[in-house]
């Protein structure tokens, strides 16, 4: 809205046409999301403490973590406000890109919200049920990659491309299209959802991921530097880089709260969303082997929950001492704060990684 | 503002912090953000100028 707002001024004043650059609109949104997140936060905290709205801790994890019982959860709609409204102000509202990925982050906050609701309102420990919560999941991720096959109006949209590997593209048919978007969605979101198990340990991966993101969206939607660095030019594409600026700048304000001890936990609300707000981005930019390495602390997780339980169904022992992966360390000695920033350094070694992509190709 | 160099126990059982009690993760954590956004910040002046 600010942004039509700008260019109705720039008519006038020039000096508003600044607003256009995709890059200033990116550092906007991360300081207005930021901003709002600050505001809100302390008052939502306390409205959920109010309420009662208080963090049920699994009996069979490790005994340090049951003091965190009580604490304010469904903080993740905290990030999802600010999220929402930052890329209603600075984002370009007739970018399709940008409605899919709002949607989606929004449907899958929906989702979150549902179990959380029912877990801590209702005193349910089951929540959701695991088969409803995929069944929707599935669906959202399976119409939204239906809907972006429609949309490619160019090859690069629908091309699968390898990372170091300039000359390694792959035509996806809209079967495969359509699978590997919802692999990517459902999948981030559920990892994202495993990793939230330690204070500040899901966030700030999230943190660094969109921001890597927003700069392989700002690439991708230039006709020059994606040329230049041989990535495919996605044409408005680069205004998810205003969206990853929100979910960074959220994602930063929200730490503030969550580090530890944390006052408030995000909840199924924020990491079932923000995992697929980060799936869809990679999707529509087609980096989605990038956000694999990039995630690759979230992909861990994720892993070492099936391996562990498929060694105990098949072979009746557990291989890490408990899973996901951050209580195997917790337990072997690491202190939770450890874990949280030795997670963090490992993802931005990943970043990085990502990031060198861009050139080393 | 006190700052808490022990962690949980250090603030009774709720693990809710208290009113202007900051252990020293969370300060940590709290500065690496203040400065994240001064960067940003002085990243911005690329552009604007």
């Amino acid at each position: 809205m600010l942004l039509a707002f700008a260019q109705w001024l720039s008519e006038d004043v020039r000096f508003f046409s600044v607003f256009n650059y995709i890059t200033l609109r990116t550092v906007l949104a991360a300081m207005t999301a930021l901003f709002i997140s600050f505001l809100v936060g302390p008052t939502m905290i306390r409205k959920l403490a109010a309420y009662k709205i208080g963090q049920s801790v699994r009996n069979d994890g490790p005994q340090t973590h049951l003091v965190k019982a009580g604490t304010p959860t469904m903080g993740g709609a905290l990030i999802l406000i600010s999220i929402a409204i930052t890329t209603l102000l600075w984002g370009d509202l007739r970018n399709h890109y940008v409605w899919v990925v709002l949607l989606t982050t929004l449907s899958f906050g929906v989702i979150g919200w549902v179990d959380d609701y029912r877990k801590v309102v209702h005193r349910n420990p089951k929540g959701l049920s695991a088969r409803a919560k995929m069944g929707w999941q599935s669906l959202i991720a399976l119409a939204v990659g239906m809907y972006l096959w429609n949309a490619a109006n160019l090859p690069a949209n629908t091309e699968l491309i390898v990372p170091f590997l300039k000359f390694f593209v792959f035509p996806l048919t809209a079967f495969l299209f359509v699978m590997l978007t919802y692999l990517v969605i459902v999948g981030t979101s559920n990892a994202v959802n495993l990793t939230d198990g330690l204070d500040g340990l899901a966030i700030m991966p999230t943190v660094m991921v969109s921001a890597a993101l927003s700069i392989f969206a700002y690439v991708a939607g230039n006709a020059v530097f994606s040329k230049y660095l041989g990535i495919p030019y996605i044409p408005g594409a680069g205004e998810l880089a205003v969206y990853c600026g929100a979910i960074s700048g959220a994602g930063l304000a929200f730490l503030w709260f969550n580090a530890y001890p944390a006052e408030v936990f995000m909840g199924d609300v924020g990491a079932l969303a923000l995992g697929a707000a980060l799936g869809t981005v990679a999707v529509i930019v087609r980096q989605e082997f990038v956000l694999f390495i990039m995630g690759g602390v979230f992909v861990v997780e994720a892993v070492s929950v099936m391996i562990q339980v498929a060694s105990f169904k098949l072979t009746g022992k557990r291989v890490f001492r408990m899973a996901p992966l951050h209580h195997h360390y917790e337990l072997k000695g690491w202190k939770e704060t450890q874990v949280v920033v030795r997670f963090w350094i490992i993802t931005m070694l990943l970043v990085l990684l990502g990031l060198a992509t861009l050139k080393l190709r | 503002m006190r700052i808490k160099k022990c962690g949980t126990q250090a603030l009774g059982e709720t693990h809710v912090r208290t009113a202007n009690v900051m252990t020293t993760p969370n300060a940590s954590v709290r500065f690496w953000i203040i400065t994240m956004l001064l960067v940003l910040l002085g990243l911005a002046t690329l552009k604007l100028r």
